[in-house]
């Protein structure tokens, strides 16, 4: 996991120092420096060291949380930390969203499996899983929010500051987020159920005369479960670490994935890294999380036998 | 021996012929049967039509250029007039408002804030969005096939290695990632020894594209591929003396070919939505060059006054990318009914 | 089973509906408790950009000073006027305007007496020079325009402690500035906030933006939360600066300001319309602008900015080292198209100098937009190179400005390749000389301070062609244009026929056609309703004057 993070912190240094004409001393030094003045700047920057010391340097400054951005000398982890309410507030919300519908939707596709409910919540989550987000965002923006005035148009209110304003502000975030989720987890679900249906166990219990929705919930439901939760913590991760950035842009909220959004849109390294490596550990911190749940829940990994694939 | 008087019907299989005597049989292959089931399955076909119905759209935009446009896609026409309704109409008013669609020849789909043809660029748009699509779907595929039979036929240190590179893949944020490669070589371009790519090449977001996806088709490889090894026609070609390339050749990969198949159709599905993100962000194709995704991207400047500029491209998305998904799913359904690839050689 | 879910559909649709109905009344704006008519109250103000700094020796961007404008005062200021007038320099916090020597090279001020900063502490002479200083310690982007005081050079590289050149006595107020040569633009300078007093509590060498020194102004501040908002409020210990004699400085008309940044242009436009926000800074974008003309034109209008917006061409370097060549793209260009990209908040120039410049002289030297004259003289250059680079960065705005002018190049029959590039790096990548094919580009100009100099000499002059960081992209380089540039920088403005003699360069400039310029960006003003529309007005150089900001 250590060795996952440092690769990535190696990678991103490396990108950023590849670009040519970021040189972030010239961009401080503002639009009438003369060369001392961004020989000063660059000294004081440390960046006329060679590249490792950078590296060192900087990794050092993030653990210490100490670093500093270069377009606006904020401290990066103090703003990581400011946005992680905005950008867990959306993360947790659409996920529960998402999960809920999802399970939902997912149990009642697979119980008409064939008939038409199957058939058009089947066409819904195709279309779900192939709308682009931040062009779905934009239209119930316009459409919602611009001309029929139902929600604000953007903004993120604290939770401590007005909890109905604060998911107030949420809601069309909240959807625009959890839509592609919804339309691929009912259909995991879908096709796990299905699967299930069909095991010996699940005819066991049947013959025993437990009732259908009970061994659809207990049995069906219960087992089919485990590669979704897997699922779930997998996207779970990637989305805090960087892939609400595309919703927060469009809704303003100011969340860690603005943050990214803005540092990259200013060429911007320290917070880059920052960011990154938030991401980056986020999802590996889950990977191991369903690693260590899906033995929890799977007997049989316990056990010792090899898994289902 | 007597054949069944009525077809008997298991879900997926298809429908054996009524009153031939079973040695006259012909057997069929997997690959024939799986066309069966796929031509039965109404829904996918007719999606999978819509999607070559859209590519052959954006290939004709060379045609409609020409003849019923008369404009290209990066021509601005931003103080010219048109004749609309027998009345001369500003492309671009002077307040900066472009025309709204109808029906005329010139700017059916109406006009963008810089006076070009939103139907025009919206097909060149298509083919260049279609293109990355597919392009980097290949990439994906032949690199994802790669690790994946490397991984799982070799095992040990090349297994924990490539899997291991494969995690810093996956754990890269892929936005940031996309977006990293794209603006770091929009300046330059990109230069390795011989190899020489321009910075506003289409090669740079395909190949960032197509990178970006290879764990996410090369570990299900990997795990069939692991699971394949143990049977017993693996024994068998080690103990006919065939190297580990044939091996894995002409035993291994054919076995996974009908998930390549597949992960290959959603894959473009997926490239396409990545491509409209990071050209959205300013990291994918490079302006004046249109694709739907950047084509948003403009339009989003200006939602409130000229949705249409914004809605259109986004529709066509969903459209192909719907298309590909439903066909795909055909594709899984037809391929393996039982959704557990068990193909045996 | 069909009775739960018709249960929980119920549910469902019960809860959405109450939802909906809940979030519906909260959508009615809320509002703000509002203050007492006439000289109090809070108001709240959005800008998409956060001010780079809050620290009057760093901060170098439109938003950062027009924050500053009535936080700190300088020895000198700018008139609190809207117009022309705004641009005349007058006494701050010193008695009078400067004795200048006979030689130009020695300025003589007196501090006027009895004066306090914010938090109580007086305002001394010697703090000017602290304010000096930490331009220095700070690597601030404004040390260049006063390097040109004897002992700052010495100073800056830490071989000397102070900065010899000026002279000041606490008891008196005294303060003498040495400059190593004459200098016209030395009192435009002066003014602005780099130079502003800062008490000696204020960090030498660091950035203050998390806790602001104590202000000199009408209004102080009290919170800071980078980049996302900020609090100022009225100075108590302002009134000692006004009892000193100060008259060319503007007390508050409002007890609190709260700013706040808003990355969304358009959900600013609506707060201002809905009167949940009382100012925004930035002009509402193209797609806005004519709503808010048309339905809140009681509460809107139009504001002169200086700047100039151009595209520069590479004199240097084929093929637009040909005069004919550059012409051919003043024929060519259409500011009319241009203007429609912005919205139509573009006046049309042709000009270096923008209007409300000294020195500015309207005058169409090449009368367009004229393609086949264009086309006529790019025939009689008829360069060999044909395949040149565009250059733009990726604001929205500016993005469709390259594409427009990669596409009026290709129409002149050029085989034109655009490249975006990044925003905040763009002006970095392409005043480093080691970019490759810097052919021809995007440009804009805002002044720095309301002197001719501030536009030359950075842009056009032969010393600005630096390895990075320089700003004359066209690399124009004229020696004879140079040396007048250099002569008319030791006049002052209001000396003779200056102010003709600097016109006569603009057009001198535009002959040779250095560059290709094509507007003026308009600003505006767009208020809500509380705010009162007639006091309100825009400064030429700090945009808005927040101290003109009354409630009705």
């Amino acid at each position: 996991m250590v060795a996952v993070l440092f690769a990535i912190s190696v990678l991103v240094f490396l990108i950023f120092n590849v670009i040519p004409n970021s040189d972030p001393a010239a961009r401080i030094a503002g639009k009438n420096a003369d060369p001392e003045l961004i020989a000063r700047v660059s000294a004081d920057l440390g960046l006329d060291q060679p590249l490792y010391v950078q590296y060192l340097t900087m990794m050092k400054q993030i653990f210490t949380g100490q670093l500093t951005s270069y377009a606006s000398s904020q401290n990066v982890v103090e703003q990581i930390w400011k946005g992680l309410p905005a950008t867990l507030s959306l993360c947790i919300g659409a996920a529960v969203l998402w999960m809920v519908l999802a399970i939902w939707f997912g149990y009642l596709s697979a119980v008409h499996a064939g008939k038409f409910t199957d058939r058009a919540l089947t066409i819904l989550s195709l279309v779900g899983i192939s709308v682009p987000v931040f062009w779905l965002a934009a239209i119930l923006l316009y459409y919602l929010s611009f001309k029929a005035e139902l929600f604000p148009t953007s903004g993120y209110v604290p939770l401590s500051r007005d909890p109905l304003d604060w998911a107030y502000h949420l809601i069309l975030p909240w959807l625009t987020l959890a839509v592609l989720y919804v339309g691929f987890y009912s259909r995991v679900l879908r096709s796990n159920m299905l699967d299930v249906m069909n095991d010996d166990h699940v005819r066991t219990a049947r013959a025993k005369g437990i009732s259908e929705r009970q061994v659809r919930i207990k049995h069906v439901l219960r087992n089919s479960m485990i590669p979704v939760v897997t699922l779930f913590g997998l996207d779970f991760g990637a989305v805090v670490g960087g892939g609400a950035i595309l919703t927060e842009t469009v809704f303003n909220l100011n969340g860690v994935g603005l943050y990214a959004g803005q540092a990259i849109g200013t060429l911007d390294l320290p917070p880059l890294i920052g960011v990154t490596m938030f991401g980056a550990f986020f999802i590996v911190l889950f990977n191991t999380l369903v690693d260590v749940a899906y033995a929890f829940l799977d007997p049989r990994i316990r056990i010792g036998e090899a898994a289902p694939v | 021996m007597a054949t069944p008087s009525d077809a008997v019907e298991a879900p997926g299989d298809p429908v054996l012929p009524v009153g031939v005597p079973a040695a006259r049989i012909r057997g069929r292959s997997p690959w024939y049967l799986a066309w069966l089931r796929l031509r039965r399955n109404r829904i996918s076909l007719a999606f999978g039509a819509l999607f070559l119905l859209i590519v052959l759209f954006c290939l004709a935009a060379p045609l409609w250029a020409d003849q019923v446009a008369h404009t290209g896609p990066n021509e601005n026409h931003i103080t010219d007039t048109v004749m609309i309704d027998g009345q001369q109409t500003d492309v671009v008013s002077p307040d900066g408002t472009p025309i709204g669609p109808g029906l005329h020849g010139r700017y059916l789909l109406g006009a963008d804030q810089n006076g070009r043809d939103v139907m025009v660029r919206l097909m060149y748009g298509g083919r260049t969005s279609i293109y990355i699509g597919v392009a980097a779907a290949a990439i994906t595929t032949v690199l994802a096939v790669l690790v994946g039979l490397l991984c799982g036929y070799y095992r040990g240190w090349v297994d924990a290695t490539l899997s291991r590179i494969m995690d810093v893949v996956w754990a890269f944020p892929v936005l940031l990632l996309g977006i990293a490669l794209g603006t770091a070589l929009a300046l330059g371009g990109l230069k390795i020894g011989a190899l020489q790519i321009a910075g506003d090449s289409l090669w740079i977001p395909i190949m960032i594209i197509g990178l970006v996806y290879v764990p996410y088709m090369a570990r299900p490889i990997r795990g069939e591929i692991l699971a394949l090894r143990e049977k017993e026609f693996m024994e068998a070609a080690v103990a006919q003396g065939k190297g580990p390339v044939r091996i894995m050749v002409s035993e291994l990969l054919p076995n996974v070919v009908s998930t390549i198949i597949v992960f290959f159709t959603l894959n473009i599905a997926n490239n396409m939505l990545l491509e409209s993100a990071l050209s959205f962000l300013g990291a994918g194709v490079r302006a004046p060059n249109a694709s739907w995704g950047t084509m948003i991207a403009d339009g989003y400047q200006t939602i409130y006054t000229a949705p249409h500029l914004t809605i259109v491209p986004g529709l066509m998305i969903v459209l192909t990318v719907l298309s590909l998904n439903v066909f795909g799913d055909g594709l899984r359904d037809a391929l393996d009914p039982r959704a557990k690839i068990r193909l045996e050689h | 089973m069909s009775k739960l879910r018709t249960a929980l559909r119920k549910v469902t649709v019960l809860s959405c509906i109450s939802a909906v109905a809940v979030f519906g009344v909260a959508a009615c704006g809320s509002d703000d408790g509002s203050g007492a008519s006439g000289g109090g109250g809070e108001i709240n103000i959005s800008m998409t950009s956060f001010p780079d700094y809050i620290d009057p020796q760093l901060s170098y961007t439109l938003e950062g000073w027009e924050v500053l404008y009535n936080v700190y005062t300088p020895l000198l200021t700018y008139k609190h006027a809207r117009g022309e007038e705004g641009t005349a320099v007058v006494p701050g916090l010193a008695e009078a305007m400067p004795e200048i020597s006979d030689d130009g090279k020695t300025y003589k001020l007196k501090l006027r007496s009895g004066m306090k900063f914010s938090d109580g502490t007086p305002i001394k002479a010697s703090d000017f020079t602290y304010a000096i200083q930490r331009l220095f310690k700070a690597d601030s982007g404004g040390s260049v325009f006063y390097s040109g005081i004897v002992g700052a050079p010495a100073y800056a590289d830490g071989t000397a402690d102070t900065i010899s050149g000026i002279v000041t006595d606490d008891a008196t107020g005294d303060i003498t500035i040495t400059l190593d040569a004459p200098n016209g633009t030395f009192e435009n300078v002066l003014g602005l906030p780099f130079a502003a007093p800062v008490p000696a509590s204020t960090p030498l060498a660091d950035d203050a933006t998390n806790n602001p020194p104590p202000s000199s102004g009408p209004f102080m501040i009290t919170s800071v939360e980078a980049p996302q908002t900020m609090t100022m409020e009225r100075n108590p210990n302002f009134q000692s600066v006004l009892d000193a004699g100060a008259t060319e400085v503007a007390d508050a008309n409002v007890d609190k300001i709260v700013v706040t940044q808003n990355k969304s242009n358009s959900a600013q436009v609506t707060g201002v319309e809905q009167n949940t926000i009382d100012f925004m800074v930035d002009p509402p974008d193209a797609d806005r602008l004519q709503e808010v003309k048309t339905r809140f034109g009681d509460r809107f209008r139009m504001e002169e900015s200086i700047n100039t917006y151009y595209f520069w061409m590479n004199n240097q370097t084929a093929p637009f080292n040909d005069v004919r060549v550059r012409q051919a793209v003043n024929y060519a260009i259409d500011p009319e198209a241009l203007n429609r990209v912005f919205g139509g908040r573009l006046h049309p120039t042709q000009q270096i100098l923008p209007p409300g410049m000294p020195g500015y002289e309207e005058y169409k030297l090449y009368p367009g937009p004229d393609m086949n004259k264009a086309k006529a003289l790019l025939a009689e250059a008829n360069p060999a190179d044909r395949d040149i680079t565009v250059w733009t960065n990726d604001e929205p705005d500016r993005k469709r400005i390259g594409e427009y002018y990669h596409d009026v190049l290709n129409q002149l029959g050029f085989n034109a390749t655009l490249k975006v590039i990044a925003g905040d790096v763009y002006f970095t990548t392409i005043g480093n000389q080691s970019t490759p094919d810097l052919d021809t580009g995007f440009g804009n100009w805002f002044q720095d301070f309301p002197h001719p100099d501030d536009f030359f000499r950075p842009l056009l002059n032969s010393d600005a062609i630096l390895p990075t960081n320089g700003n004359n992209f066209s690399r124009a380089s004229y020696p004879e244009l140079d040396a007048k540039m250099d002569e008319l920088l030791t006049k002052q403005l209001t000396e003779g026929d200056t102010e003709a003699q600097y016109a006569a360069l603009d057009k001198a400039y535009m002959e040779r056609a250095a560059w290709a310029p094509y507007g003026n960006e308009q600003f505006t003003t767009f208020v809500s309703d509380r705010i009162d529309f007639d006091k309100a007005y825009h400064h030429l150089l700090f945009n808005q004057d927040w101290s003109a900001l009354a409630l009705k």
